[in-house]
């Protein structure tokens, strides 16, 4: 027990990404308003981004920036934060192409529920006058 | 000189051909008539190029690797150029010119006016360039980044509609597809800590090393890697938002979307699986019994939901749940036939799927009937739109002399071979099912009768027959004379068998 708390303490960064992403998918999964379905896709997201970005990371290491000064020192590892910067983009697109969508479910069923909606959908079907 | 330096690049052309011409179509949106070629000819030129690298693949004997922008392998992108990718490439290809084809001067009707075709066109070539790209690339991020390409543009195409209901299909296909792809990359982020590489072969070589001292973090990225792509392929119970957003696209879209887009993720699944993970760490985890027990799940699952819907697409739709299952039940069999089977089953299906949702596309657009009850006389007045309807039904169904025959008999043989009988029993029950919910379409509408609205019903125009008519050939042909796609398939099963 007190080994497992050890091991979490020393690696509190990938801990704390597993609690964000537990948070993000509970949040899609169990919230019906879709602006908190895709603010839970985001926070998911992040848990990734962090797991990358503490996996570059070493402790007590400088940036990856070789001058004079520090040559020979240990430098962090820049590559998962080069490709977390590719993921970032890729999330800011996918959030303003969801938001778009949610705008224009909006402006015709006046609500963000996604369950609301469905229903409303159903009641088209079922009367045939879509 | 020119010839050259085309022919050395080739599989490069490949993949950035349709993403220039996509960002330049914006600019000549007023003209649509010049849109709709350029995106004809940019079709023609991707089956030259497929066909002309499927040449040079077969000449060679091992995987040829292209380093992009001359950085090689640990450091930079890799391009992997082997029997599986030129086997997709055409596959691609061949669905793709159809496709564009069907659509010229057809499209307004569904999406509007010509901006908007505009942009649909603009979705259309990002969403194939990114499938060019899933079929070379040889690099986990790279792979992530072109899953995102994909999605994104497949969404677009789902919303392509200007209705409600299609931005609701659209937003639940982006959260749920985002959700994949994030548990994708977070699958690249555990396999990176592990081994310190991306590119595949790098990754492969270490894992092979280092796997039995940490196989908790193998067995998270797999199931990570599992769902994520799982969910990105629809299979059952993962399925949610697919008969939702292939119904309610403009028909091409959904043709594409339901013919290559989820064959694409599935091309991912299937290259982490065997050249990054490789076969030992399949058989120990037991993702072998996984992918079979899946697929035979979505199979049955999927062909009775199919039975159940009465609109036509939605029919459909489901369909493409369940034949999903069969591409499952093929990877988990991990035999040359099993495999070589389900990559033929991929490509008849393509061809098969597409043609289906195009006729249907058709029938729904000229009749304005959605459901399969109301389509009576149609068979009469549409002779030639009904026809390939046919053909591609029988082809599903997998009667013999048409393609889907030839995939499913080596399905079979693979699951003979195994000696697994519940793939056996799946693969014929799933045909069964599958007459089942398809020859219903056609009883009514050969032998219903034709209601009194039907008088202005007609075939479509030239391009559109064209376009069935090549698909109904291209069925017809792999029934009868599979053996070049056949070939390359088997080539493909052999060497994703033999690495790792």
């Amino acid at each position: 027990m007190n080994k497992l708390l050890n091991k979490i303490l020393i690696n509190y960064p990938y801990f704390f990404a597993v609690i964000l992403f537990a948070i993000g998918v509970a949040t899609i999964v169990t919230r019906s308003n879709m602006f908190k379905k895709l603010l839970g896709l985001n926070i998911m997201e992040s848990a990734v981004y962090l797991m990358f970005i503490a996996a570059g990371n070493i402790r007590g290491a400088t940036e990856p920036i070789i001058t004079d000064s520090n040559a020979g020192s240990t430098i962090i590892n820049p590559l998962p934060s080069a490709l977390m910067l590719t993921g970032i983009v890729v999330s800011v697109s996918v959030t303003a192409f969801a938001l778009a969508l949610i705008l224009r479910m909006y402006k015709h069923y006046g609500t963000t529920d996604a369950i609301l909606i469905a229903e409303m959908r159903d009641k088209n079907e079922k009367w045939g006058n879509k | 000189m020119m010839t050259t330096a085309i022919s050395s690049n080739l599989p490069v052309f490949v993949v950035i051909a349709p993403f220039i011409v996509a960002f330049i179509l914006p600019t000549i949106s007023r003209r649509l008539r010049l849109v709709e070629s350029l995106t004809l000819v940019l079709s023609i030129l991707l089956v030259v190029g497929a066909g002309l690298l499927t040449h040079y693949v077969k000449a060679q004997d091992t995987a040829t690797f292209y380093s992009m922008g001359g950085w090689t392998a640990p450091w930079g992108i890799e391009l992997k150029i082997d029997s599986l990718s030129a086997f997709f490439v055409l596959v691609v290809a061949g669905v793709s010119l159809p496709v564009s084809m069907f659509s010229v001067a057809n499209l307004s009707g569904e999406v509007g006016n010509s901006y908007r075709t505009t942009r649909f066109y603009v979705l259309y070539l990002i969403l194939i360039g990114a499938l060019a790209g899933i079929a070379f690339t040889n690099d986990m991020f790279n792979v992530f980044v072109l899953i995102e390409v994909a999605t994104l543009s497949s969404c677009g195409l789902v919303s392509a509609r200007n209705e409600p209901v299609a931005a609701h299909a659209s937003f639940t296909y982006l959260i749920l597809s985002t959700l994949g792809s994030t548990l994708v990359l977070g699958g690249i982020g555990l396999i990176y800590i592990l081994t310190g590489h991306l590119n595949m072969r790098h990754v492969s070589a270490e894992l092979a090393q280092v796997w039995q001292s940490s196989p908790h973090v193998v067995w998270m990225a797999i199931s990570f890697f599992l769902v994520g792509f799982g969910v990105k392929t629809a299979i059952f119970p993962l399925h949610i938002w697919l008969p939702d957003a292939h119904s309610t696209a403009p028909s091409p879209a959904s043709a594409i979307l339901s013919g290559l887009a989820v064959k694409g993720f599935l091309l991912c699944l299937l290259k982490v699986l065997y050249n990054v993970f490789g076969h030992s760490i399949i058989f120990e985890f037991g993702i072998d019994r996984l992918l079979v027990l899946a697929g035979s799940i979505a199979i049955v699952a999927g062909s009775i939901f199919a039975i159940a819907q009465d609109e036509l697409k939605r029919r459909l739709a489901y369909s493409t749940v369940a034949q999903m299952g069969y591409l499952f039940l093929g990877l988990g069999l991990m035999n040359t036939q099993g495999l070589k089977g389900a990559l033929f089953y991929l490509a008849s299906h393509a061809i098969i799927k597409s043609a289906l949702f195009l006729t249907s596309g058709v029938i729904i657009s000229t009749t304005g009937k959605k459901n399969v009850r109301d389509l009576a006389g149609v068979g009469r007045k549409m002779p030639l739109t009904m026809a390939v309807f046919t053909i591609s039904s029988l082809g599903l169904i997998g009667i013999p002399l048409f393609s889907g025959f030839i995939g499913k008999w080596h399905l079979l043989l693979g699951g003979l071979e195994t000696g697994n009988f519940i793939s056996v029993l799946t693969i014929i029950a799933g045909s069964v099912l599958c007459a089942a919910y398809l020859l219903p379409v056609i009883r009514i509408a050969y032998f219903g009768s034709a209601p009194e609205e039907s008088k202005g019903w007609k075939d479509p125009g030239l391009p559109q027959k064209t376009s069935l008519v090549l698909l109904a050939a291209l069925i017809l042909f792999l029934g009868v004379f599979p053996d070049p796609i056949l070939e390359l398939a088997g080539s493909a099963a052999v060497n994703l068998l033999s690495s790792g």
